[in-house]
């Protein structure tokens, strides 16, 4: 069972807000370790500088939205091992339809729980300590 | 020709936002409507492009601004109208607000409205949106009109029987239909 503390998590999403909410949310859940960036852009540049082992992107985003982000985190060798959890709005089905295609591990929608962003992140990781 | 005849006013389309809901528009024709107790409306735009829209939210039962579930579900409606005003052209160092609603209503124990407004401006400040008008707090309803592409705002006090109808709690927005797409 993996420690969610020895997870490195990169939270990406155009929302201070909202990244603020993740981040909390994931200190519910007992990680530590998270790194933040406000656009796809800047998300992948963080994940070329040092890769994190978990991406929390949001969808819309301005300059590289969270498929862009999807797509050259998985073509990148040092990165295309990560996980990738999506946010999304409810009415964005197609969408997690396109990202299943580019190798996300799991999406979750807004507005969510603390537990169902635990179950999307044990759905990657396994039942976390 | 001259005529003295003065110009006939352009045909305006009324569109009512009601609560959970938001519309965007960049069609100068279109007035956006409400009517507000303790729910708020943010209205929002772009004054370069013209492009704006309106929200109308009220938290969760028993989630103050402060809590983790009004914040959540707060950040959410709002976010909704952000991106839907940035996608159809506006750009988000341009946005501007003006923040209506946020009554305290007679058949309230709970100054619900009070969570509203304070959640609305926390999270226009911390996003770095200006907030350039509007009217929040008191006692009693409103009704507003707002047309996006001058930014132009009325309100005007309605009385508890004009007021529709507040649902207990906000519509459903979990879940997508996930009948139709479960993965692992």
């Amino acid at each position: 069972m993996p420690a969610a503390s020895a997870i490195h998590t990169l939270i990406v999403d155009d929302q201070m807000s909202m990244r603020a909410l993740i981040r909390t949310s994931l200190q519910q859940i007992g990680f530590r370790e998270f790194r933040e960036a406000s656009d796809g852009e800047a998300g992948l540049r963080e994940m070329i500088t040092k890769p994190a082992h978990l991406v929390i992107s949001d969808f819309n985003m301005p300059k590289l939205d969270g498929l862009g982000l999807l797509r050259a985190v998985r073509a990148h060798p040092p990165t295309q091992g990560a996980a990738f959890i999506m946010l999304t709005g409810r009415a964005d089905k197609e969408l997690v339809q396109r990202a299943v295609q580019f190798g996300v591990n799991n999406y979750l929608v807004k507005p969510f729980t603390v537990a169902q962003l635990r179950e999307k992140v044990e759905g990657v990781f396994g039942v976390l300590t | 020709m001259a005529s003295s005849e003065p110009p006939a006013p352009a045909a305006s389309v009324r569109v009512h936002v009601g609560q959970g809901e938001h519309y965007v528009t960049s069609d100068p024709d279109v007035m956006l409507t409400t009517i507000l107790g303790s729910c708020v409306a943010m209205c929002l735009r772009d004054p370069v492009t013209g492009v704006g829209g309106m929200n109308h939210f009220l938290l969760p039962e028993g989630a103050g601004s402060g809590t983790d579930a009004g914040r959540r579900y707060g950040a959410y409606a709002m976010e909704i109208l952000i991106n839907d005003v940035l996608k159809a052209g506006a750009r988000r160092e341009s946005l501007e607000a003006k923040l209506f609603g946020g009554g305290r209503m007679f058949d309230s124990l709970k100054d619900v409205g009070v969570a509203n407004a304070d959640f609305a401006e926390r999270f226009l400040r911390d996003e770095g949106i200006a907030v350039v008008g509007g009217s929040l707090r008191g006692s009693g309803g409103r009704r507003v009109q707002y047309w996006p592409s001058t930014g132009r705002a009325l309100q005007r006090a309605v009385t508890d029987q004009a007021l529709p109808a507040v649902a207990a709690r906000p519509r459903p927005v979990e879940a997508v239909d996930a009948g139709a797409l479960e993965l692992f």
